[in-house]
């Protein structure tokens, strides 16, 4: 079956079970399963990284015929983007290519000949007539004694500069031949410098970056096309490639760094003080208001007007009002105060929904692993195809858990929407109304069905005889149908309708995927022949 | 790694002992008690305002030397873009991202007088002097540059 169900392979002891039903039972109900959609991701493990960087390697070297410290010195310096390498290959030669990087193409005869004349003194250490076996000489011609070199690599490889070691002559740029500073370094440091890079693969790569984990399960996650995906760690880890934080379709990497940021800092609850409450202006405690009159007094004993928060007394008391300043503010304190209280209530409204579906989708992980374990016993107690073939459980399940995921984070998406924080110029009120609305029956469809999935995924079918589970069945894979269907109107509705027409800021959506964030595959060495 | 840039610093300070002749504009002195503290006089270079002058720098040799580039800054007050008027610090390429080890202290004073001959408008430490310049004011910055090269690099008289 999809890989997307490896994780309960080894559950599934019957492996001949009739593998017709799952695709017959599939295709009934109409999931959108494209079988023929690639990978777009791989899994690089710590051990496959130095195969991984040694298979771009290769192809430079190959097409180039450049030794492998070339290759490496003008991949780090063109980000590991071998197709650009290729295109300014193409288009300003070789010659260009090797001097922007820091590398000569220098005949190496040349150097020799040259070799001759110069004498051995060695400007960094000023050392003379030293022996021609102790000066090492870089690729652009420069020359200096081995002691000078190892220094200076030392220096530099401390300093975190391993993947651009540059000559030590005044103005040269190029860089020095990573097999001279493995021969001359330390065998600890000449294993750092090796690390450094290897990570320059993931590092300075745009397609390759590490695994966001905490602790660091030591993977990284390579791209192989370049869209705003979602992706799925060996770890386990789902999280968004562009900006590494938890996976958050359908809202985008903006949409939801500002709501973190948001949920994170107290500028909110500070806001439903000043909303709220006003500080008495004897004792500065805070004072909130519970009745009508504006007239306040606090425990201190201080009266106050509640309007603009200056002390009443003997002149200022409510009734004579001389001097007092609120009647001029007024207007301006209240709008002020609506607009704020407005904002509170907006931002409270999908705070909530938001946080009920994430808080539902902890208790469905506890479902999850019930309904699981129930459909295992089961299949061994009974002998009925229905309950020995369970994949309709975790296919409800797993269709449970992702549309789960996509309502919570669209509350956090019509937040910015239909706000003004990021769309405020982009359409009219009327307009945004409009669009409110449609995007709202869409949550509405989905938020029912959802819940009609959880309900009936705790139905107790292990105790159902084979004609109510076979109906159970029937059920599930319908509104599982259903659910994924509208989840993907969904989809295409932020994309055509509401963000489609968006002016400006960059607001890509990770694509919509009936089977869920996809699971990087693991990288081979020799699988990746043929894919690359 | 300190005796290195030691026995580089002892080297330098024979040649030093060596060139004195030949470059009268540089005098490079090493502290008696510690060969990373060095002081340099160097003549104002002439046809600019500070033609006349002698000017003080400090340098402060650090232990990756010559790896890493000496720290410099002028003891001397001067009105130049490029020199911090209160700290003496000194704003120059190649005692940051292009420095080389191949250059020396004398080199490095060398440079600095080509960079009082020659002052970089656009990267002023001193803002003052440096739109001075910019501005085209170049009889402004003269008049200054010459007034302070009088009052603080130039011997007293009598
Ligand atoms: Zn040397
Ligand atoms: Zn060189
Ligand atoms: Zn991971
Ligand atoms: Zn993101």
């Amino acid at each position: 079956m999809d890989d997307e169900y490896l994780s309960y392979e080894e559950e599934e002891e019957n492996e001949e079970v009739d593998y017709d039903y799952d695709d017959h039972y599939s295709e009934d109900v109409g999931q959108v399963i494209t079988k023929e959609e690639a990978p777009t991701s791989q899994v690089i493990t710590k051990e496959a990284l130095v195969a991984a960087q040694k298979q771009v390697l290769v192809r430079v070297m190959e097409l180039l015929s450049v030794k492998e410290n070339q290759a490496r010195t003008l991949l780090i310096y063109y980000q590991w983007d071998v197709d650009k390498l290729f295109c300014l290959f193409a288009d300003q030669g070789k010659d260009r290519l090797f001097s922007c990087a820091g590398l000569t193409a220098f005949d190496p005869c040349l150097v020799s000949s040259t070799r001759m004349m110069v004498m051995n003194c060695c400007d960094i250490c000023m050392e003379d007539d030293l022996p021609s076996d102790v000066m090492t000489r870089m690729e652009c011609g420069h020359s200096f004694c081995n002691g000078c070199w190892k220094e200076h690599f030392i220096v530099r490889i401390n300093e975190g500069e391993s993947k651009r070691i540059k000559c030590m002559a005044h103005k040269c740029n190029a860089i020095c031949d990573e097999d001279v500073v493995r021969r001359l370094v330390s065998p600890e440091l000449a294993k750092k410098f090796e690390r450094f890079l290897i990570e320059s693969y993931v590092e300075d790569n745009r397609m390759v970056k590490w695994c966001p984990s905490t602790p660091h399960c030591g993977n990284a996650i390579r791209k192989i096309k370049d869209d705003d995906g979602e992706v799925e760690c060996l770890c386990g880890l789902q999280f968004c490639f562009s900006c590494l934080s938890e996976s958050h379709s359908p809202c985008s990497c903006l949409m939801w760094k500002l709501w973190t940021k948001k949920c994170a800092d107290e500028s909110e609850t500070v806001n439903w003080i000043t909303v709220n409450t006003k500080l008495c202006p004897k004792c500065t405690k805070p004072i909130s208001k519970s009745e009508g009159c504006n007239l306040m007094t606090c425990k201190c004993g201080q009266h106050f007007c509640w309007l603009c928060g200056e002390a009443t007394g003997v002149s200022h008391t409510w009734t004579t009002i001389d001097g007092h300043s609120c009647g001029r503010y007024k207007d301006d304190k209240v709008r002020q105060m609506e607009r704020a209280k407005r904002d509170l209530d907006r931002y409270t409204h999908y705070h909530y929904r938001y946080k009920a579906h994430t808080d539902s989708l902890k208790l469905e992980d506890k479902l999850r692993k019930n309904v699981l374990e129930k459909a295992v016993l089961n299949s061994e107690r009974k002998s009925e195809e229905v309950f020995t073939n369970y994949i309709w459980v975790t296919d409800g399940v797993n269709r449970l858990f992702r549309s789960r995921r996509i309502l919570s984070y669209s509350y956090v998406f019509a937040y910015y929407m239909f706000g003004e924080e990021l769309f405020k110029d982009e359409m009219s009120d009327k307009e945004r109304e409009i669009k409110k609305n449609l995007f709202e029956d869409q949550q509405q469809q989905l938020e029912c069905n959802v819940e009609r999935l959880s309900k009936v995924l705790e139905e107790p079918f292990d105790e159902y005889e084979f004609m109510k589970a076979v109906d159970m069945r029937r059920q599930l894979n319908n509104l599982s149908a259903l659910v994924d269907n509208i989840c993907k109107q969904m989809y295409e509705c932020i994309e055509n309708e509401l963000l489609g027409p968006i002016q400006f800021g960059n607001h890509n959506i990770a694509p919509y995927r009936s089977k869920g964030i996809e699971q990087a595959t693991e990288f081979c060495a020799d699988i990746c022949k043929s894919s690359s | 790694m300190q005796a290195s840039s030691r026995a580089r610093l002892f080297k330098e300070y024979k040649e030093v002992q060596r060139e004195k002749v030949a470059d009268p504009d540089i005098q490079l002195v090493c502290d008696d008690t510690n060969i990373f503290k060095w002081t340099a006089l160097i003549k104002g270079p002439s046809e600019t305002p500070y033609e006349g002058g002698v000017f003080q720098l400090a340098f402060a040799v650090p232990e990756h030397y010559p790896l890493q580039p000496p720290q410099v800054r002028f003891l001397t007050k001067i009105f130049h873009p490029n020199v911090h008027f209160k700290t003496g610090e000194i704003c120059l390429d190649i005692l940051k991202n292009a420095w080389s080890p191949a250059w020396t202290l004398q080199s490095v004073c060398r440079a600095i007088i080509a960079l009082m001959a020659h002052p970089e408008a656009d990267s002023p430490l001193n803002c003052d002097s440096g739109n001075l310049l910019r501005s085209g004011d170049v009889r402004g910055f003269n008049s200054m540059a010459r007034m302070y090269t009088r009052l603080a690099a130039m011997p007293k008289k009598g």
